[in-house]
């Protein structure tokens, strides 16, 4: 069956990414949005939009049985749910199949055995998927754990099985530590949760995360559209993430494809997902988690292999076999995609507010900005604080990397705070450009990516500027100018 | 004429400030400074400094008197530290909210001891939780609001004394 009309149950820029496709490939769109979000050019630009009404996340973007009633009632036979939001929701899942709608996504089987961290290890490792190694046994005397710590490998990681929050937690170099370390994170255990039972795993000094993209149809085809490096975080969010990841052969490169595939494979999957993996230097790398969904990094790997995910998970959805074989899938150059969130790095990552005046346009080629706002339009607090992706394809490393710090200083956001400088000065740091990543990268060199004191003649320029600009509003007797807001004009535009 | 702006947060004084016409004139920690104004289109403009061209971008929403600048590839804060306004946080004792959001919890009550850096109460905004910490050592005086309560940004929360 041929999907003629897709409804979009998410917002900002994803909605939009969705939008874009679908109108490429003939399809209507109906999009849908919270009363604060009506000015959001996802609310605009589809063929029909509605009203969620406003509230609580439970009332709007999440509102299940409101999301299923409108695409019955326009005429909907598909829903994609974008990323976030209701996208990992079985329970959403099962609901729109049963209303005899298509769910752009996996099955409610997959969506819940990928979703359950034990289930899910368990499943994988029937199949050979390469697990952290670690020993969660119940034979607890300081003996066996020395033993089972010595076959690890260290340094091991000993933690609190109870635990959370690094209570507990011991990391041990060197077996002369482990009888101390042991005594000690049981001890810990014991006062923190009522439970001195403790676990051992190998502890990966400098891990990269890694994560291939997967695409599987309903015709037995399992493919990969190769892995993305995502090791640049901040508080457990990827803020850079590129393709090809750099340093890595093309031996591992392969092998940790064929694993993920192998996996998709091994639970026979649906639609789009991705499995991520941590990298130890050594090479040896472990499953971490799959995400059954499109990702938000998800751009860079369309721009060098020159696919369309969206596009492929449609056709998928609708029962049509993916229209490429692995071997016609090829990395070309290389994608490095930005979160520009609006947050100010400098002040511990804080959020910020504002309406935005002007947010620019990359002028380069083979540059895409993936952005769901619109000059005029108001960053509120109700939301995730990301406001665009930079994504930026180049023929090698270095120009992908030159080419976004030239289009940094293009898209301005003007009005609110973001993190675009500190975005430059990440890939500006001489560790970056020698492709030396790692999660602990953004913590590691702090002092290296705090901001660099204006000079005098950049303090002179900005006054200068800001000078001319004070002429041009003298009238405005507060020195404020406020701005007219065009869509305020439109009521009635949409329901 | 002498005029000071605040960057960033720190005031900053030029000497011999004129503004005609299209151009800018004055002298900064000893080094005389002469801009154009070559073109504007809508917030963006282009600005000559004799030394070449540069881009450069103003805000036109500000708050407590404050506006987003970018020149040459830079960007900070400023105001124009005659006509800046009196800032919330500024509030002697007083704890602002950074930003709009709801309380989220109250950590500390009226007449608590607190040490500078303990957090009084958390604020939740864009999704996030935000201590709302002490500026100094000293007693909580008053704490202004309740759980479940909606505050905008530069309100008094608290108050340390």
């Amino acid at each position: 069956m041929k999907i003629k009309k897709i409804l979009v149950a998410n917002r900002g820029e994803i909605a939009l990414r969705v939008l874009k496709t679908a109108k490429e490939m003939g399809i209507k769109v109906v999009t849908v949005f919270a009363e604060d979000d009506k000015h959001l050019p996802h609310a605009l630009f589809a063929d029909e939009s509605y009203s969620l009404g406003s509230g609580a996340l439970s009332e709007t973007y999440l509102n299940k049985a409101k999301l299923i009633d409108i695409t019955k009632r326009c005429g909907a036979d598909a829903i994609h749910p974008g990323y976030g939001f209701l996208s990992e929701n079985a329970e959403f899942a099962s609901m729109v199949e049963k209303a005899g709608i298509i769910f752009i996504g996996p099955t409610a089987d997959s969506i819940i055995l990928m979703g359950d961290k034990i289930g899910s290890k368990n499943a994988l490792e029937k199949i050979n998927v390469p697990m952290i190694p670690g020993y969660h046994g119940d034979d607890q005397s300081d003996a066996n754990l020395a033993k089972k710590a010595k076959e690890i490998g260290f340094p091991v990681l000993i933690k609190a099985s109870a635990g959370g929050g690094g209570k507990g937690m011991r990391i041990v170099h060197q077996e002369s530590e482990l009888v101390e370390s042991i005594s000690g994170a049981k001890s810990e255990a014991l006062k923190s949760f009522s439970n001195d039972k403790v676990l051992i795993e190998k502890y990966v000094v400098n891990p990269r995360h890694i994560e291939v993209q997967l695409m599987s149809d309903t015709h037995g085809n399992h493919l990969h559209f190769f892995e993305r490096e995502c090791s640049i975080q901040r508080r457990y969010q990827k803020v850079v993430e590129e393709t090809p990841a750099p340093n890595m052969t093309q031996e591992l490169r392969l092998k940790i494809c064929e694993t993920a595939v192998q996996i998709s494979k091994g639970i026979n999957y649906r639609g789009a997902g991705t499995i991520e993996f941590i990298l130890a230097p050594d090479g040896h790398y472990y499953f971490l988690e799959m995400n059954t969904r499109l990702q938000v990094e998800h751009p860079v790997s369309e721009m060098v292999t020159g696919s369309d995910l969206v596009k492929c998970q449609i056709l998928v959805a609708q029962g049509d076999k993916l229209p490429y074989q692995q071997s016609e899938i090829k990395q070309k150059g290389h994608a490095i995609e930005c979160r520009i969130y609006a947050e100010d790095p400098d002040n511990n990552f804080m959020p910020t507010i504002g309406m935005i005046d002007t947010i620019g346009v990359p002028t380069l080629r083979d540059v895409r900005l993936d952005c769901g706002f619109l000059d005029g339009t108001e960053v509120g607090v109700n939301y995730d604080p990301m406001l665009a992706k930079l994504v930026v394809w180049g023929e090698t490393r270095e120009l992908s990397i030159s080419k976004t710090i030239h289009s940094l200083d293009e898209v301005l956001f003007l009005g609110v705070k973001t993190n675009r400088d500190y975005l430059k000065r990440i890939l500006g740091h001489s560790e970056f450009v020698a492709g030396k990543t790692h999660t602990h990268f953004i913590p590691d060199h702090k002092s290296d990516l705090e901001p660099k004191n204006l000079t005098n003649d950049n303090m002179a320029a900005l006054i200068a500027a800001m000078s001319f600009s004070q002429k041009k509003k003298a009238f405005s007797s507060s020195g404020i100018e406020i701005l007219t807001n065009p869509w305020t004009s439109l009521t009635g535009f949409r329901n | 004429m002498d005029k000071s702006f605040t960057i960033n947060g720190k005031e900053v004084k030029v000497q011999d400030f004129k503004h005609q016409h299209d151009t800018v004139t004055f002298t900064f920690e000893g080094k005389n400074y002469f801009y154009s104004l070559i073109s504007r289109d809508g917030h963006e403009m282009v600005l000559d400094d004799k030394g070449g061209r540069f881009k450069a971008a103003v805000s036109t929403t500000s708050r407590d008197g404050e506006t987003m600048v970018i020149a040459g590839g830079k960007e900070a804060i400023l105001s124009d530290a005659g006509k800046k306004m009196k800032k919330a946080g500024a509030h002697a004792g007083g704890l602002a909210s950074p930003m709009p959001g709801k309380i989220f919890k109250v950590l500390k009550e009226a007449g608590a001891e607190v040490k500078k850096g303990e957090a009084i109460l958390i604020l939740e905004a864009m999704k996030m939780e935000h201590s709302i910490r002490s500026d100094k050592d000293g007693k909580v005086k008053k704490i202004f609001f309740q759980v479940g309560q909606l505050v905008q940004g530069g309100v008094i929360l608290a108050e340390v004394e």
